[in-house]
């Protein structure tokens, strides 16, 4: 099964007046439990792509089709459970509610479910990425690492069929980095996760059993790496 | 319904809303304050007014003495004494009478005159509450047959003691005792001068009351039978005259009642403007609060989280914000109604009690929960036009229209419309409110506009001035909001200084050098020659004119009786009240004619002509020719308008007389003289002796002393007026506050970027300074123009006085508002300039 469908995706913004299109009719699908690297350089339109694809945003023109239904006009309201229960998120800027603690950030989207057992599901994905003992902290009490490494056990909690991560490591100094990408190949292979990761390394591209690749908002390659995923280069 | 409340329910997050409310603290208080503000003065009010009004209904007797009165300007007519005489011998009632006039009083032993006022009473008076003295001893065992009961005041100003005697017209009385409390008269507003009580048995050895003396002639009833009030009262109301009045204890309105009824309304209009602004305040200090909330938001939708879910549980942060605002707000308000006693001073019945009524608590806490919800609707509801986008492009997107703002419009606008029509009770006055407090807003807002697009288009080369002028369009600064309440507010505050100001100068301070400043009253037309004599010696420059007076009233227009009840209803002056005749046979030298070729016609053909004032054209639209009735001391005398005068002095401090007659028609009616005189102050005294010492009926006025008094009164007035009006500029500052927190981001941005760049911390604080300054002095500039424009209309055409914009205390007024935002904008400032750059990086470039 697909698990993800574009569809002739196009998006122009319109900025005082002027049309900027950051996307161009790029189609693609993505198969269960595939690992894809969507890379390019700034500006490329990888992170809108995401966005569209992850249904934060709706395309100009094309269609979305996430788990082989129709999102691309679905209500906030009708996007939400998709969001909640299909999708899990990893942003660049982590982007944890600073009010909430580690083991509440974690919790949130399962307590959004009604899940009882929330707690302790949160607890055990923090204790399986290490941080076990920081569940009390807040976000600014946080390195960037572990503002990551709960960010990632936020997006799993629910056990999404899909994981989108914007530049996971983008914030990140190399050491973490690589550690924050290890995790997050690790939960993938464990829970046979959809992975679809924007970079703008070839490195990180490259563990990828997938790369497409954008330039000027178009998908100028789109090739299987014949490397194993996961693994070095 | 029960399905849809549970599932709202099982939407809250107690651990989320929790956090919410004790973080963003500085934005948070803000929000809080403003909900407090919103209801103090209301709450204060409200909880005065119910004080007062206990104490008026439960003294209603007391404050009229009586269960029934009867009042006259004029000698009760014969069918009125007629159907009292019946009340009394059919044993229905009990009756005692009163007569209070001034009169000037001399030391029976010395030189010394002081214009006091005087109450003639019949044993019996009061029927309800207590004349107390200072002695303690009882009322009428003091005032008997040779003794009066008089006021400290007069004691003091005489250098008098209890057991000295005055002279009072005709008769030596000794003073009995003093006078600490009259049920009656429960607060000293404003009179000519201090109390004197005296004994019925000695009115006529007085011999003050004589034709054309002004005397407040009263009846008081005691009914032997409750049940017979009305039925009494009805029987005396079939036979008064037009200018005679009866009341009951119940529908009694009387002076004190009317002073605090007006006092309230208008400081309630003002608590209804703080209400109003400090509800903008609260939408901005909001809005400010779930702007910082956005990244969040956008992130709990990102995790699934609905529109709804959102929604219930920000309107839970908001709702313990609210209740938190509300309680502080009428806590505060309750301290506040402690303060009445210390503004009002005297003016404040003494058997007020302040107490903390369940009603007023009540309607603390729904207006509580009325204004939150009212005011913080709009902020809510766009929070579902954040979209989880806005984590990746943080534009501000357009503002799309929904219907639901619609309904929160006609929310709030049919909440404010409640508000004032709750408060004021009259549907025409507040209806003019809602308009004029509309309209400043709506003008302030046009104002606020155009200025604004004019000054960011100025060219300026002051870098530090260019950059302050940058800072106040930065995105989410609240410039307009903020000028527009400040503006708003000041304005009011202004336009009541600036009137204050222009009447001071135009009664008090500037006196007019030629306007008379003394007036001699109730001069019997035998007594002329005598009273002349006696100013004389003065040496006036100007010879004293000596001017007839006829006492008068109104009985009917073109044969129409006049309906005395709703003429008495006007505010303002109406037709039903005594009016003061004269004859002359020219116009007086401040005088000129509008309708009419003549004052009178010359040929005889009109029997008995009258030349009216234009001010009369107010009450009813005279022509030429219309017939009036007047009755003089019971004698009809049917007149007809020949012309109408206006007067050409814009100081209207000499005499003026609304009808004029001819001398042929009233030279032989009951008539009583004065004269109105230019002399130096320290002369007036020693004329006043001369006078009173001759001609004991007569009375000497002292003009400046008594506009001095009534200045008194009226600044008291006004500064508890100002006080008031201070809370809706408190509502201005807090959005000055609530705004720097808001843009805290973006002027830390600012100030890293001035400081990465090589500018010291000096330049950056003057950026902040000229920032704040300019605000400020935008606002107050507006605030002051629409208080010129509204001050110099009142002037012009309500008081009808000289107006002068008073540059040098206008100019005081911009520069302490300037300071005063500059300094609020500098204080929430302070931790943007304190901070180290590095930090501030590493904060900026940390999204949380």
């Amino acid at each position: 099964m697909n698990v993800l469908e574009a569809k002739a995706i196009s998006k122009v913004y319109r900025v005082d007046g002027h049309e900027i299109c950051v996307l161009d009719d790029v189609s693609f699908t993505v198969a269960l439990g595939e690992f894809i690297a969507i890379m390019g350089s700034s500006g490329s339109g990888k992170t809108t792509l995401l966005s569209l694809l992850s249904g934060l945003d709706s395309p100009t023109t094309g269609r979305v089709l996430v788990e082989e239904r129709d999102i691309t006009d679905l209500s906030e309201d009708e996007l939400a459970p998709i969001r909640n229960r299909t999708i899990g998120f990893v942003f660049q800027s982590f982007h944890l509610i600073p009010s909430l603690s580690a083991l509440e950030n974690v919790m949130f989207p399962a307590e959004l479910q009604g899940q009882r057992d929330a707690k302790t599901k949160a607890q055990a994905l923090l204790d399986r990425v290490g941080m076990g003992h920081r569940t009390g902290n807040f976000p600014h009490q946080l390195s960037g690492g572990e503002k990551q490494r709960v960010a990632i056990c936020r997006a799993l909690i629910n056990e999404p069929h899909i994981l989108f991560a914007d530049e996971p490591t983008g914030n990140l100094d190399s050491k973490n980095g690589d550690a924050i990408l290890d995790l997050l190949l690790d939960l993938h292979r464990e829970r046979q996760t959809t992975l679809v990761m924007v970079t703008h390394s070839p490195e990180l591209a490259a563990r990828a059993e997938r790369v497409i690749t954008l330039h000027d908002g178009r998908v100028v390659a789109d090739a299987r790496n014949g490397v194993a995923a996961g693994a070095q280069p | 319904m029960i399905a849809s409340l549970r599932a709202t329910i099982a939407l809250l997050h107690p651990t989320f809303i929790r956090r919410q409310v004790t973080s963003a603290r500085k934005q948070s208080t803000v929000l809080v304050l403003c909900v407090a503000l919103s209801m103090v003065t209301l709450v204060a009010l409200r909880g005065f007014g119910d004080s007062v009004n206990r104490a008026l209904i439960r003294d209603a007797q007391a404050l009229q003495a009586a269960d029934i009165k009867v009042d006259s300007n004029f000698p009760l007519s014969a069918p009125l004494v007629d159907e009292i005489a019946a009340i009394e011998t059919e044993g229905l009632a009990t009756t005692a009478r009163t007569y209070q006039f001034v009169s000037v009083v001399r030391v029976a032993d010395g030189e010394e005159t002081l214009l006091s006022n005087l109450k003639v009473v019949e044993p019996g008076y009061p029927f309800y509450g207590e004349v107390t003295l200072a002695s303690g001893r009882p009322f009428h065992a003091v005032l008997q047959q040779g003794t009066v009961v008089v006021a400290q005041e007069l004691l003091d100003r005489l250098q008098l003691q209890v057991g000295d005697r005055l002279q009072i017209g005709q008769a030596t009385l000794t003073i009995g005792d003093v006078v600490t409390f009259e049920p009656d008269r429960p607060v000293n507003f404003f009179t000519l001068g201090p109390r004197i009580f005296i004994a019925d048995a000695d009115r006529e050895a007085l011999d003050l009351i004589k034709f054309g003396s002004r005397i407040d002639y009263e009846v008081l009833f005691k009914v032997n039978d409750e049940s017979n009030l009305d039925a009494i009262a009805d029987r005396i109301a079939a036979v008064l005259e037009p200018q005679e009045d009866v009341a009951t204890y119940r529908s009694a309105r009387t002076g004190v009642q009317r002073f605090f009824e007006n006092l309230l309304l208008f400081l309630g209009l003002v608590a209804i403007f703080t209400l109003l602004l400090a509800g903008i305040g609260i939408q901005s200090a909001l809005t400010a609060l779930l702007r910082e909330r956005d990244n969040t938001i956008a992130v709990m939708k990102t995790l699934g989280a609905t529109g709804r879910f959102v929604t219930v549980n920000f309107l839970a942060v908001v709702s313990i914000l609210g209740i938190i605002g509300t309680l502080l707000g009428i806590g505060t308000g309750l301290l506040l109604e402690r303060l009445f006693p210390l503004l009002l001073g005297d003016f404040l019945p003494p058997n007020v009690q302040l107490t903390i009524s369940p009603r007023t608590l009540l309607e603390g806490v729904a207006l509580g929960i009325i204004v939150v919800t009212c005011f913080t609707l709009l902020p809510i509801f766009q929070l579902d036009e954040l979209k989880p986008s806005f984590i990746f492009r943080k534009e501000t997107g357009t503002w799309q229209w929904r219907w639901s703002y619609a309904l929160i419009i006609v929310v709030l606008a049919a909440f404010f419309t409640g508000m004032v029509l709750w408060q004021l009770q009259r549907m025409s006055l507040g209806l003019y409110f809602i308009g004029g407090v509309l309209g400043l807003l709506l003008l302030a807002a046009l104002l606020t506009w155009l200025l604004l697009w004019a000054i960011r288009r100025a060219p300026l080369n002051t870098m530090i001035i260019r950059q302050a002028l940058r800072g106040l369009f930065r995105p989410r600064n609240a410039t307009h909001t903020i000028v527009i309440t400040l503006s708003a507010a000041l304005g009011v505050i202004f336009c009541v200084y600036l009137l204050e100001r222009n009447l001071n100068a135009a009664f008090v301070e500037a006196y007019p050098e030629d306007a008379p400043n003394a007036i001699v009253i109730d001069i019997q037309p035998e007594q002329r020659d005598g009273v002349a004599a006696l100013i004389a010696e003065s040496n006036l420059e100007e010879p004293a004119l000596f001017v007839p007076t006829i006492r008068a009233s109104i009985t009917a227009i073109n044969g129409e009786p006049i309906d005395a009840e709703a003429e008495e209803r006007r505010r303002g002056d109406n037709l039903a009240r005594p009016y003061t005749l004269t004859y002359r046979d020219t116009l007086a030298d401040d005088e000129a004619l509008v309708r009419g070729d003549t004052l009178f016609p010359t040929d005889g053909s009109v029997a008995a002509p009258v030349s009216i004032l234009d001010t009369l054209l107010e009450l009813r639209d005279f022509q030429l020719g219309d017939r009036i009735t007047f009755r003089i001391q019971g004698v009809p005398l049917e007149a007809t308008v020949t012309s109408v005068r206006t007067l050409t002095s814009e100081e209207g401090f000499a005499p003026f007389f609304t009808f004029l007659f001819p001398e042929a028609v009233l030279r032989s009616a009951p008539q009583s003289i004065f004269t109105a005189l230019r002399m130096a102050p320290d002369q007036i005294g020693p004329l006043r002796n001369r006078i009173v010492a001759a001609y004991p009926n007569i009375t000497v006025i002292d003009i400046t002393e008594t506009v001095d008094n009534a200045a008194a009164v009226a600044q008291r007035l006004v500064r508890v007026i100002r006080f008031f009006s201070l809370f809706s500029v408190l509502a201005g500052v807090l959005i000055v506050i609530s705004s720097v927190y808001a843009t805290r981001q973006a002027r830390i941005q600012e100030a890293v970027y001035y400081k990465v760049l090589g500018a010291d911390r000096g330049f950056v604080r003057n950026v902040f300074v000229a920032e704040n300054l300019l605000l400020g002095g935008i606002a107050a500039t507006l605030a002051l123009f629409m208080a010129q424009v509204g001050s110099w209309a009142l002037c012009r055409y309500l008081f009808e006085i000289a107006y002068h914009p008073t540059i040098g205390a206008s100019i005081g007024l911009v520069a302490v508002t300037m300071a005063l935002v500059t300094g609020v904008g500098m204080a929430a400032s302070q931790s943007i300039l304190a901070s180290k750059p590095i930090l501030i990086l590493r904060e900026l470039t940390s999204t949380e």
